[in-house]
């Protein structure tokens, strides 16, 4: 019933996303956009905003499903790949390939940079006897995130000009200019990993119990914890191969989706974030394109300032559960 | 619960970290399809030789056996099926029912695309019969009492239908009425399925009335171990605790009780 809503939210997101914007079209011309034609209806749909649609769902559901991996095997709300700094270590990889001339596929970049990162701000945050407190690694990948921002952001300095426009989008996380290449980009990946993911919602299902109790029920605890971020890692950077990275999606999804479905099980929770996760980044798009009249705004741009309410929310009610 | 129940057995056993040894060179056989408490001082390596017993944790030398075999060599999956484990402090994941919580312990049976199965049903249902808890099965785990927290999580032990249970501190956080509550529980699944029951225990006196069989260890490794009577002993408390006590036969058991000076 509640899905039923979620997933009605999103068609019609997605038929107002393809009508709505500096050519506003009628239903009927984007019917027959869709489905033929050669009028300009035909051309704004499918050249325009048919793939940007497409990539915002799949990015967002990507980065919904990696928030949620990474919220559950923390154990803790706050510990999405966002604010532990991944997104921010994909970006950097991509744009320093670019920086330097290298033509290397961006997801390809992507994975290696948000890894690096995980395997950094894993190995800042470890502590002997301890292993992985949660809000240790959402500090430190805090810090490297803006480190990697920094890198970005200087790296950005020494671009020429129009590449430097382009290049923005390692910065904050947009949508523009996204075509049908980068749809199979960010879907092939994210179907591919989503049902990587699948496999492994039973392990996550047992390490939601605590890894000793985990580890008694016949699981290997320390792989499937290491796979299963993998497998997050992986989501993560697909999205932010196509849209850079988009702040507060990941962090958002989870607990967006649970809410608004009443989802428990990890299997359902999962789900329910990539709908939320697309849900979050299309109703960003689409703010994103029509608030001022003329102008686009990064896509980035709008997910913060959705977001930064939701993290100060988050953080006080922690503090009152006496996790701060 | 068919086979002739197997014994698992310490064999020159170290436990620890590198620098920081909790148990040293320990050879000990806990008997089969009896209820053993361990018992000892905090930080003399109860939990850690339970959880090595386990596989949690892997021994800096000498080994762990189950029916002759290395713990090590056994397959994950077919050691769960044979013996389960409660940690002192396992998570109840949000809003979870009781009865939802209680069916994870049915993981190692489960292949990897079966389905839920009958006989996973029925396990879950005879696991809730068991701790009195077939009432509660819909209940959110987080609205329960501590004790009837307790009896979910040895539910979900049940459930798994293992030959062999440990458990870690079943009974630290409960009242008196719910800990010797938790204690008949594990004593009567030991006499009526021979289920093989292994704890670690803090109550001396608890223990003595609801085991077969004690360890007892201290600071310099394994004191005692035997029927109560022969384990709790007043040179042997000295030992393990530095306790100076008077034991006497319980007026309601007979077991051992011990009176600290």
């Amino acid at each position: 019933m509640r899905w039923g809503a979620l997933i009605l939210a999103l068609a019609a997101l997605a038929a107002l996303g393809l009508t709505m914007g500096e050519v506003r079209l009628g239903l009927p011309d984007l019917w027959q956009g869709l489905w033929g034609g050669d009028g300009p209806g035909a051309l704004t749909v499918r050249i325009l905003r048919a793939p940007r649609m497409l990539v915002a769902l799949g990015a967002g559901a990507c980065l919904g499903l990696a928030g949620t991996v990474f919220q559950t095997l923390m154990r803790n709300p706050l510990a999405s790949p966002d604010l532990m700094g991944f997104t921010a270590g994909a970006a950097l990889a991509v744009l320093a390939a670019l920086a330097a001339g290298l033509t290397l596929p961006p997801p390809l970049l992507s994975a290696a940079g948000g890894l690096a990162a995980a395997v950094a701000v894993a190995a800042l945050a470890h502590r002997r006897g301890e292993g992985l407190a949660p809000l240790r690694l959402v500090l430190v990948g805090l810090g490297l995130g803006f480190t990697c921002a920094a890198a970005s952001a200087f790296l950005l300095q020494r671009l020429p000009g129009p590449e430097a426009t382009e290049a923005q989008r390692w910065i904050t996380g947009s949508l523009a200019a996204r075509g049908w290449g980068h749809v199979a980009q960010v879907w092939l990946p994210g179907l591919a990993l989503a049902a990587l993911l699948a496999v492994q919602v039973r392990a996550l299902t047992l390490l939601e119990l605590g890894d000793d109790l985990a580890s008694g029920l016949g699981l290997r605890a320390g792989r499937a914890r290491l796979r299963l971020a993998a497998t997050g890692v992986g989501l993560m950077a697909a999205a932010v191969a196509v849209a850079g990275p988009v702040a507060f999606v990941a962090l958002m999804a989870g607990p967006l989706g649970s809410a608004l479905t009443g989802a428990r099980g990890a299997g359902a929770r999962l789900a329910a974030a990539a709908l939320a996760g697309a849900l979050i980044t299309l109703a960003a798009d689409l703010a994103a394109r029509n608030a001022l009249p003329g102008v686009t705004l990064p896509l980035g741009l709008l997910t913060g300032l959705l977001g930064a309410p939701y993290l100060l929310w988050r953080l006080s009610r922690e503090m009152e559960r006496g996790e701060l | 619960m068919s086979a002739a129940p197997e014994e698992l057995r310490a064999e020159g056993l170290s436990l620890g970290y590198p620098g920081r040894m909790v148990i040293r060179d320990l050879d000990l056989t806990l008997p089969p399809g009896r209820v053993t408490a361990i018992l000892g001082p905090n930080g003399c390596g109860k939990s850690t030789l339970l959880r090595a017993c386990a596989r949690l944790i892997a021994p800096l030398a000498g080994r762990v056996t189950l029916g002759g075999a290395d713990l090590r060599r056994i397959d994950s999956r077919a050691l769960a099926r044979r013996l389960g484990i409660l940690p002192q402090q396992p998570l109840a994941p949000e809003g979870i029912t009781v009865a939802d919580l209680v069916a994870r312990g049915r993981a190692p049976w489960r292949g990897l695309l079966a389905g839920w199965s009958a006989r996973d049903a029925e396990a879950v249902d005879r696991a809730l019969a068991a701790v009195a808890m077939a009432g509660l099965r819909d209940r959110p785990v987080a609205e329960l009492s501590g004790g009837q927290r307790q009896r979910v999580w040895i539910a979900l032990a049940l459930a798994q239908e293992t030959d062999m249970v440990l458990l870690d501190e079943p009974t630290t956080w409960l009242d008196l009425p719910h800990q010797i509550e938790v204690l008949r529980l594990l004593q009567r699944l030991n006499r009526e399925r021979g289920t093989t029951v292994i704890s670690v225990l803090h109550d001396l006196n608890l223990a003595a009335r609801h085991s077969d069989h004690l360890v007892l260890l201290g600071p310099e490794g394994l004191v005692a171990e035997g029927p109560p009577a022969a384990v709790l002993t007043e040179p042997a408390l000295q030992r393990a605790f530095g306790l100076a006590a008077r034991v006497l036969p319980d007026p309601v058991s007979a077991t051992p009780m011990v009176v600290p000076l």
